[in-house]
């Protein structure tokens, strides 16, 4: 339930970081998904019910702060199936390497690009929307892969401390 | 049953996580959603962290522009610098060539009051050590210049020509020891040579105890020498002191011209120039 509750308040403070100072990044108009890389790093290393559903609240709370009000729900569900994938798939993915966290998180955000236009395809009918999102995509991805190496280890300490502080409670 | 749920337990919270999107999809497509409760919390757990954090997104934004203000400033400072040191350069040059021109409209002044064939020059070396007050101009014999021609200014006389090559010439300055002006003592008319000394300076010597003389008194050119026009300012008495042996008087004088200061002077033929 702590590792729960941590992993929520980072996920709330990468969709701080996401709405906020991430804009100031001098690279156009991609911002980098760092929660995306939070629910990889759920499926691969957290695989339980609590993750499930932070990726689920993660994306909802995006939808939330973000999407169009006839729109809600759409991250909440590329979320929710970028971490299912990433859970099928942490059974054969062996991450040892920081490169192939990169390489998972792009394919984990091309799925959830991929979701996210084919659901607002079947909801709201954009026409020419592929020809657009297509390259922002690809960029959105390989921005979120960059920074996954980094996002992991900064995860990976930060559970470090959680644990000392919960072995220094008991 | 259970064992199922228990084993697969992470990929149905999955599932059922997509369905209650797909769920929340569908209704907010027919706009159903409106006062659902989750939202609601997010958005008041959301809301002031928000606000907090778009403060610091605006200071660091702030702080970017009035950096990247400041980086203007600061470029455009140097510009007026440079700006300025240019301006400073061309006033400076500006200040020089009025100042040549004054001085050069006063030599001009100066030459219509004086003999017919006062030629101009200007001062292009001073003397190398400070045994001898001497100067060199830039005129010499190719222009009319000839040894014991006087060198005078507006404000009174220099010294005289002691030494001529045909574009140079060499002047001895009335501050100079070898030096010897013939003057007046303008208000008592009383006669003694101006030189120069080592020790004190110019003084005024062969002037007779019995002679008034007061500080102050201005002293010009007799004209007897031969050198010099007559009238001519020499300088101020400053220092009298009257000894109690000896002939004569002890007379310092300031001359008036500040020989370290001029830079134009006119050659001046006396009467007995060129004949010694």
């Amino acid at each position: 339930m702590r590792l729960f509750l941590l992993f929520f308040l980072v996920g709330i403070l990468l969709i701080l970081l996401q709405t906020t100072l991430l804009h100031l990044l001098p690279i156009g108009p991609i911002i980098p998904d760092l929660t995306l890389v939070l629910c990889v790093y759920l499926g691969l290393y957290h695989p339980t019910v609590g993750a499930a559903l932070g990726s689920f609240l993660i994306g909802y709370s995006i939808d939330v702060v973000s999407s169009p009000s006839r729109m809600v729900g759409l991250n909440a569900f590329a979320m929710s199936l970028v971490f299912l994938l990433v859970y099928f798939g942490s059974r054969s993915i062996w991450l040892q390497n920081p490169l192939v966290s990169s390489i998972v998180v792009l394919f984990a955000a091309l799925v959830k690009s991929a979701a996210l236009v084919l659901i607002s395809a079947f909801f709201v009918s954009l026409e020419g929307f592929w020809i657009g999102a297509t390259w922002y995509i690809i960029q959105e991805a390989l921005a979120a892969a960059v920074l996954a190496p980094v996002v992991f280890g900064l995860l990976r300490v930060g559970e470090n401390y959680a644990a000392r502080f919960r072995a220094a409670g008991q | 049953m259970l064992a199922f749920v228990r084993k697969n337990q992470v990929p149905l919270s999955s599932c059922f996580c997509l369905l209650l999107s797909i769920y929340i999809l569908t209704a907010a497509a027919r706009g159903q959603l409106k006062n659902e409760p989750l939202g609601a919390l997010l958005m008041w757990i959301m809301r002031p962290l928000q606000i907090a954090s778009e403060s610091a997104v605006n200071w660091v934004k702030n702080f970017r522009d009035n950096y990247d203000t400041l980086a203007g400033f600061k470029s455009e400072n140097e510009r007026l610098r440079k700006r300025i040191q240019t301006l400073e350069v061309e006033r400076q040059r500006l200040l020089e060539a009025e100042a040549t021109n004054r001085q050069l409209k006063a030599l001009l002044d100066f030459r219509t009051r004086l003999p017919a064939g006062a030629i101009t020059a200007s001062i292009i070396a001073n003397s190398a050590n400070s045994w001898f007050q001497s100067c060199m101009i830039d005129k010499g014999s190719s222009d009319g210049v000839r040894k014991g021609m006087a060198v005078v200014t507006p404000l009174g006389v220099v010294g005289q020509i002691v030494g001529v090559t045909p574009h140079a010439a060499k002047v001895l300055l009335l501050t100079d020891p070898n030096s010897g002006i013939d003057v007046l003592v303008q208000r008592t008319r009383s006669r003694g040579i101006v030189s120069g000394s080592l020790d004190s300076g110019t003084i005024l010597k062969y002037v007779k105890r019995s002679e008034d003389i007061q500080e102050g008194d201005r002293l010009i050119t007799s004209g007897i020498d031969g050198i010099f026009p007559k009238g001519m300012m020499v300088g101020t008495v400053i220092k009298v002191r009257k000894q109690h042996i000896g002939l004569f008087q002890f007379i310092e004088v300031l001359p008036a011209v500040q020989t370290a200061r001029i830079e134009n002077v006119l050659i001046v033929a006396g009467d007995g120039a060129g004949k010694s």
